[in-house]
């Protein structure tokens, strides 16, 4: 099994930190805004390859979730060439603890963390819309 | 069981799923030290073991959700589904217009059904799990010359028993104790004893050719739930029931034993 590797210099944010915005990213950021408030959101990560937005319930995971989500993206993007099931649209990883949404909107990744009873559906409906 | 023909049950599985669901285009069990335990016909071991590769790197990188549970992927031309079920992990690929309720039906079912099937099967005599119960062995009645296994007396034939330890006692003259498994049937009728199972004739010959000079007249019926009883045994006499891999177990045992028609025992002999 593979060690977890942290990489410091990419996540070590101590609390919810704007880097850069773009224009592109605005009308996501305000749907993660609004999904944050939905039962059961603990939080996001939103990156491009110019900046990144992390809103998490405790600052002390960033790194934690920060690694869940770049994981959870490149598999699937592993996992649909495999396949040949072309762009993925979406990855949600259930654990015991929390459910992991994941996808790329254009440059965007997006990562949202929440309790295992929140509605995942409906916040994927709200990410495609944005 | 050893691990081939456990492989062997699940394959058969896998491709029965994707028989009775076309919509899965790919199916595989491996668990979660990344060992591929079954694979269906149409994944080739080596696709199986990046996707494998790719899990892992979740597995690993993952601990803040807690124990994996699933990863479900959605892409624009399919889905991939990696389910935990009882420590070992069903990954499939389903088309992109998959009915998902029926595919979950069916892999969540069946997939769960058959391997916790297969687990209890591996209960051989010298290896149950359930022995480390708190348990109560009732008298025994072992006879060390005779006898490979330590049995039991009971005082109701049909009552059930619940499990002992058995002590295998090593005789190099004794054949080792043929245990066969049945498809349960029903038997009535106002005469039919309610201690005495009926199974095929050819099965009671060839048990007999084992033991040579003696009678097999008692088995021991048990069930995959861990129950089992000792009772007489006969020969069917329905010809309808011959040769088909069926024991016919009266009401009474059936209760008591928590079975009904068409669910699977095993049957061994108690040699005299």
């Amino acid at each position: 099994m593979v060690k977890k590797r942290r990489d410091e210099q990419e996540f070590a944010l101590t609390e919810p930190i704007t880097l850069e915005e773009t224009s592109s990213k605005t009308t996501l950021k305000s749907s993660l805004e609004e999904i944050k408030n939905y039962p059961g959101v603990i939080g996001y990560i939103l990156r491009n390859t110019a900046s990144a937005s992390i809103d998490l319930k405790d600052p002390t995971k960033i790194i934690d979730y920060a690694i869940v989500s770049s994981s959870a993206l490149d598999a699937a993007k592993q996992l649909s060439e495999l396949f040949d099931l072309g762009d993925p649209k979406s990855i949600i990883i259930e654990g015991t603890g929390i459910k992991v949404v994941s996808l790329t909107i254009d440059d965007n990744k997006v990562s949202v963390f929440m309790e295992r009873n929140a509605d995942s559906e409906e916040i994927l409906r709200k990410l495609h819309r944005a | 069981m050893d691990d081939e023909v456990y492989s062997f049950a699940l394959k058969n599985t896998l491709d029965e799923i994707q028989n009775i669901c076309p919509d899965i285009k790919n199916s595989f069990i491996f668990t979660e030290d990344g060992d591929i335990l079954a694979l269906d016909a149409n994944t080739p071991e080596k696709t199986a073991v990046s996707v494998v590769d790719a899990f892992d790197t979740i597995l690993e990188k993952g601990e803040v959700v807690g124990d994996l549970e699933s990863v479900t992927l959605d892409s624009t031309n399919g889905k991939v589904s990696i389910s935990n079920i009882n420590k070992l992990f069903l990954a499939t690929v389903t088309s992109r217009n998959a009915d998902k309720n029926y595919v979950n039906t069916v892999t969540h079912v069946l997939v769960p059904t058959i391997v916790r099937l297969l687990e209890k099967m591996n209960l051989t005599p010298t290896k149950h799990d359930f022995i480390k119960q708190d348990l109560k062995p009732e008298t025994p009645r072992f006879r060390p010359e005779e006898r490979q296994e330590e049995q039991f007396e009971e005082t109701e034939p049909e009552r059930p028993r619940q499990p002992v330890e058995e002590e295998v006692k090593p005789n190099g003259l004794t054949p080792e104790v043929p245990v066969n498994q049945f498809i349960v049937e029903n038997i009535g009728g106002l005469l039919v004893p309610a201690d005495t199972i009926r199974i095929d004739n050819d099965l009671l010959v060839q048990w007999q050719g084992l033991y040579e000079d003696r009678k097999i007249e008692e088995v021991e019926i048990e069930t995959f739930g861990g129950k089992s009883t000792l009772c007489k045994v006969k020969p069917i006499k329905d010809s309808k029931y011959e040769g088909k891999g069926i024991v016919q177990i009266p009401e009474k045992i059936q209760n008591n034993l928590e079975i009904k028609k068409g669910e699977l025992v095993r049957v061994k002999p108690i040699i005299p």
